[in-house]
């Protein structure tokens, strides 16, 4: 499904991802774990096609597209989706017309009419229940004053909506309480399917309990470091990531 | 002869750069040519122009009072109103009943003086004490013609706890030049109500000035909007003079220039007295070369304690080409008032683009979006839903989103 092969890419003149592999089957989940600035949230962003990081070199496929080639919103209807490890407040638009907009971009694409407002009200109902998401959020404008939580819930219930072909997590379980991450966990349980891949980047073991990955793997200065199953989680926990990471040769990185 | 050509002649001299107040927008290419006025019903060249509709809002239901080139048009005006309301054009009705009050601007600036010497007619609007006037009154100004140019002024008296709302449309073909120098007058009495839209989608290259001059007795309420829609060159002035206790004066606006169109908001509140709120709030998104200014003067004299006063104008600066000049001049002689203001000059933010199009949604409808978002605060307090749907349908459909 994705095929990511020596993946280089910049902002300004700070070199971030220096060469990363990733292959990602259908239906497979990916956990990315590694230290803070190590990258993660980069290849997260370079992947959805935040155009502000310049990549330098590699390429991207998924299901025989250069993804590479594509704007954000193309990747987007392609089946790329990215829960934000830092979702936007935008004031002003509501979260409803928001997802309209965002189906029927995807619809468009495809060559399929608008959703009939009724059909779009029971999506919105089954993938809200999914999350538990309030009512009332669905209702306000995207994100805004939503608690750091419930912005991560809103994530999952958009995912949920969108049903990508490839989910990108980033630290979707930082800032859940507990019986949050255990929703969100199920909300994501649920949508885990043969045709379904997922790449969860995350910093807690305690996450891969309730999303159990096939993979994981150690991000450290740009590069996979090293890859295992879901017990490497386990060992990372009890000896951190010191024993793993490459000497930097740029020393501001360290 | 129902056409007259002038260079205009005023014993005040025309504003130049070297004053503060138009140091941003210079007329120096409007001094050049002679204009035409006309005197009597315009037909327009060769016939009125089927693009420009006599109704500018079908969807309202509203009174329609038409000026055509400055000249009133009584075949496509709804005259008289209902009851209680007084509402004719200057050249319809007796000198004597007319009403009578001016700000003295024309003594004060070339503009005011241009419209003193050469007005055709303008409207005379009373509504009597009490009176709720049952449907908006659209007036509705439309230039055709090359160096036309047009000299209303309407004058509005809303008496004690009576209520009225005014749009104040003007259009103009794609072959139209010259001038529109439209001045308003409005006093709103104790406890009254008026709401006035000014809405300028100006085709050709019109330079647009509009004078408003509103004061405000006890306890009345301003809601006023300003739009601009389209026009090449425009310039809005907007005087509200707070004269009784507990007034509340709202007024907003939004602009989206294109092009090479230069686009004025000068504003003036005059808080003379206590107890009174404002609240003005401005919106821009400044496209292609288009060039803006905003001027926003608060006064609270030193009589005006009590008064809350709100201000905020904010921009984005959509296209490299373009600019915004933005200045609050706040100027507080009382001590127990709060003054909160803020004017801003911003891009879009990428962030909120990125995340909007990481879904699925592309570039162009996710700037739809974001303009939505942004002219949200200032259409939602639009006096009817009619009106500001319209105005948001003119916006889409004229940038294409
Ligand atoms: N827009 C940017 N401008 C400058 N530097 C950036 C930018 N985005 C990321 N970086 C730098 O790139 C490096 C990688 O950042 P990234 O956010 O990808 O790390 P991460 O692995 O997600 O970290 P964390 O675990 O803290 O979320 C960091 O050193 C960061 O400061
Ligand atoms: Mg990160």
């Amino acid at each position: 499904m994705l095929k990511i092969n020596n993946l280089c890419a910049k902002v300004g003149d700070n070199e971030i991802l220096k060469g990363l592999n990733l292959e990602v089957k259908p239906g497979e989940l990916h956990a990315i774990m590694g230290p803070n600035g190590s990258g993660k949230s980069t290849l997260a962003a370079v992947l959805a096609g935040r155009d502000s990081y310049e990549v330098t070199g590699g390429t991207v496929d998924l299901d025989g597209v250069n993804l590479l080639d594509l704007e954000a919103s193309d990747r987007a209807r392609e089946g790329v989706f990215l829960a934000f490890q830092y979702p936007i407040e935008i004031p002003g638009v509501s979260n409803l017309n928001f997802m309209k907009a965002a189906l029927n971009g995807k619809r468009a694409h495809k060559g399929q009419e608008p959703i009939k407002a009724k059909d779009f009200l029971a999506k919105v109902k089954e993938c809200s229940s999914l999350v538990e998401l309030d009512g009332r959020l669905r209702d306000r404008s995207v994100n805004e004053g939503f608690s750091g939580g419930e912005k991560k819930r809103n994530e999952i219930f958009q995912m949920a909506m969108l049903e990508p072909k490839l989910a990108i997590l980033d630290e979707t379980d930082s800032g859940l309480d507990i019986d949050a991450l255990r929703v969100v966990s199920k909300g994501v349980n649920a949508m885990r399917s043969s045709e379904r891949s997922f790449i969860v980047i995350t910093h807690y073991q305690r996450l891969l309990e309730h999303i159990v990955p096939d993979f994981v793997h150690v991000l450290s200065n740009g590069k996979i470091v090293k890859s295992g199953g879901k017990e490497l989680a386990l060992e990372l926990e009890e000896k951190g990531y010191d024993w793993l990471k490459e000497p930097s040769h740029d020393t501001s990185n360290v | 002869m129902s056409v007259f050509t002038d260079k205009f002649s005023a014993t005040l001299p025309p504003p130049t750069r070297k004053s503060e107040r138009w140091k941003y927008s210079p007329i120096a290419k409007l001094l050049n040519n002679e204009v035409s006025i006309s005197t009597e019903a315009a037909q327009g060249m060769n016939g009125w122009p089927e693009s420009v509709l006599p109704n500018p809002v079908l969807s309202l239901d509203a009174y329609l009072v038409v000026f055509k080139n400055g000249v009133f048009e009584p075949t496509l005006s709804d005259l008289p109103v209902s009851d209680g309301v007084d509402c004719i054009p200057f050249s319809k009705m007796d000198p004597s009943a007319s009403l009578d009050f001016s700000n003295g601007y024309h003594q004060k600036e070339w503009i005011g003086e241009l419209n003193e010497t050469y007005r055709q007619d303008g409207l005379c609007l009373h509504v009597h004490r009490n009176v709720k006037v049952d449907r908006p009154i659209v007036i509705h100004h439309l230039t055709d013609g090359l160096n036309v140019a047009s000299f209303p002024k309407h004058l509005i008296k809303v008496d004690e706890g009576a209520e009225l709302n005014v749009v104040v449309w003007s259009s103009a073909s794609e072959r139209s030049s010259g001038m529109y120098n439209g001045l308003l007058e409005a006093s709103i009495g104790p406890n009254a109500l008026l709401s006035l839209e000014k809405v300028c989608n100006e085709g050709g290259k019109v330079f647009h000035f509009s004078h408003e001059h509103i004061v405000q007795e006890r306890d009345s309420k301003l809601k006023m909007h300003t739009f601009t829609i389209k026009g090449d060159w425009v310039r809005n002035e907007l005087e509200i003079i707070s004269r009784g206790k507990g007034t509340d004066s709202v007024f907003n606006g939004a602009y989206l220039p294109l092009g090479t169109e230069h686009i004025d908001n000068h504003t003036t509140m005059d808080h003379t007295s206590s107890d009174g709120t404002s609240s003005e709030l401005y919106r821009g998104i400044m496209y292609g070369d288009s060039t803006g200014v905003f001027n926003g003067k608060v006064f609270v004299r030193p009589d005006a304690q009590k008064t809350n006063a709100f201000q905020q104008n904010t921009n984005i600066v959509a296209d490299r080409g373009a600019a915004i000049n933005t200045k609050p001049e706040l100027e507080i002689y009382a001590d127990d008032v709060k003054c909160a203001h803020g004017c801003t000059v911003g891009q879009f933010d990428l962030d909120a683009l990125f995340y909007l199009k990481s879904r699925g949604i592309d570039e162009k409808a996710a700037k739809a979006l974001l303009v939505e978002a942004f002219l949200g605060d200032v259409l939602s307090s639009v006096s009817s839903t009619e009106l500001s749907e319209e105005i948001m349908n003119l916006y889409t459909e004229r940038h294409g989103w």
